[in-house]
């Protein structure tokens, strides 16, 4: 199968190059085992992967212009050429690699912890079961960025626009019956950029591989908004 | 407008300016499909009914505030040199008001004449 791999390592190349590679493949092979064929071919190339299995979200990459996990992606799935870039939107480090420390900031920025007012139970703080439904397709999110990195609002202004990933732990915060500060943290949204950049635009819900839907989240924490202003 | 609630009532209007012109547009074709005014005078005594003088000027304030806000959504995504935006969004805002004075100064003199 061919691949055509974005390349570039900032300290010995003046610009980015593509690359090709042939790697041929077998049953039930996934595309981060191309990858790690690749390595095998070139040990210059570079990218990010850790479990293999879905769970740990390092090997969140563009593919054929979606992005996608490398570790769950069959290769016979993909149409060949197969062109392999590092996911949009982020600097580049080298290769795949890229710097996602403003999708760190941005989930850091909602304080997706639990807030408590009232003192801390000497037990966990309990809650019914359907309050606890309440945060099945939340809790799930892998942190792979591939939501965040294939919406067009975070590309123009991931400095101060959430995301679609940080906004959907802000809703799963908000959701969770445990938690005490649901008014800062709707306060904490106001403004014309951190949550109201989101235009609807669902390239998030396409691309998550959890099959999770922050756009719903979203409109959730619209929604709240409007029942608390009224 | 104070800037903590721009997000969220920038939001609310656009939602709301929205039904309002999508409700009043049906009736609007609808009146001009079914009944069109044959003059100029069987328009302005239309426009002259109070009922349609303000809903007719509800409509375009809708109309305005709805291009407003969606104006100010593009430049805060694609204009980000401060000076450009600051007049990007000056001509916008005279030119929208401008075009409100001038809609409620249609509106107003043909009730006037009648
Ligand atoms: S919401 Fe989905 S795509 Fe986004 S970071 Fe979480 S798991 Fe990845
Ligand atoms: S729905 Fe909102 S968060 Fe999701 S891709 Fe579109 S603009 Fe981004
Ligand atoms: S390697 Fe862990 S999610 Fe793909």
């Amino acid at each position: 199968m061919k691949f055509i791999v974005f390349r570039y390592n900032p300290d010995v190349d003046a610009t980015l190059r593509m690359q090709e590679y042939e790697v041929a493949a077998s049953r039930g092979m996934m595309l981060r085992d191309a990858l790690m064929e690749i390595k095998r071919q070139d040990e210059t190339f570079s990218f990010r992967h850790s479990c293999g299995e879905g769970v740990c979200g390092s090997d969140g990459v563009n593919v054929n212009g979606t992005n996608l996990l490398g570790c769950i992606t069959r290769v016979s799935d993909l149409k060949e050429p197969v062109t392999v870039r590092p996911l949009p939107g982020r600097p580049v480090v080298r290769d795949l690699v890229v710097d996602m420390s403003q999708f760190y900031q941005q989930y850091r920025a909602v304080r997706p912890y639990l807030i408590r007012r009232d003192p801390l139970p000497e037990q966990e703080i309990l809650q019914s079961p359907g309050e606890r439904d309440q945060l099945d397709g939340l809790y799930e999110c892998i942190m792979c960025g591939c939501c965040s990195t294939a919406c067009p609002s975070f590309w123009w202004n991931p400095d101060k626009f959430h995301g679609p990933q940080a906004l959907l732990q802000a809703w799963r915060f908000l959701a969770d019956s445990r938690d005490q500060a649901t008014d800062e943290r709707l306060d904490a949204l106001e403004g014309p950029y951190r949550l109201f950049r989101c235009h609807t635009i669902m390239n998030c819900v396409e691309v998550c591989p959890k099959h999770l839907n922050p756009t719903v989240a979203i409109g959730k924490i619209k929604e709240l908004m409007l029942k608390k202003a009224i | 407008m104070s800037r903590q609630a721009s997000g969220f009532r920038a939001w609310v209007l656009q939602r709301i300016s929205a039904v309002y012109l999508g409700v009043y547009l049906v009736y609007l074709l609808g009146f001009i499909a079914i009944e069109p005014p044959q003059s100029f005078e069987a328009w302005r005594t239309w426009m002259a009914h109070p009922v349609v003088s303000f809903t007719l000027l509800l409509f375009f304030v809708s109309l305005f505030v709805h291009a407003w806000v969606g104006v100010r959504d593009v430049v805060l995504d694609y204009v980000k040199p401060y000076l450009l935006r600051v007049l990007v969004l000056s001509v916008f805002a005279f030119g929208l008001i401008g075009s409100g004075l001038w809609v409620a100064k249609v509106i107003f003199l043909a009730g006037q004449t009648v």
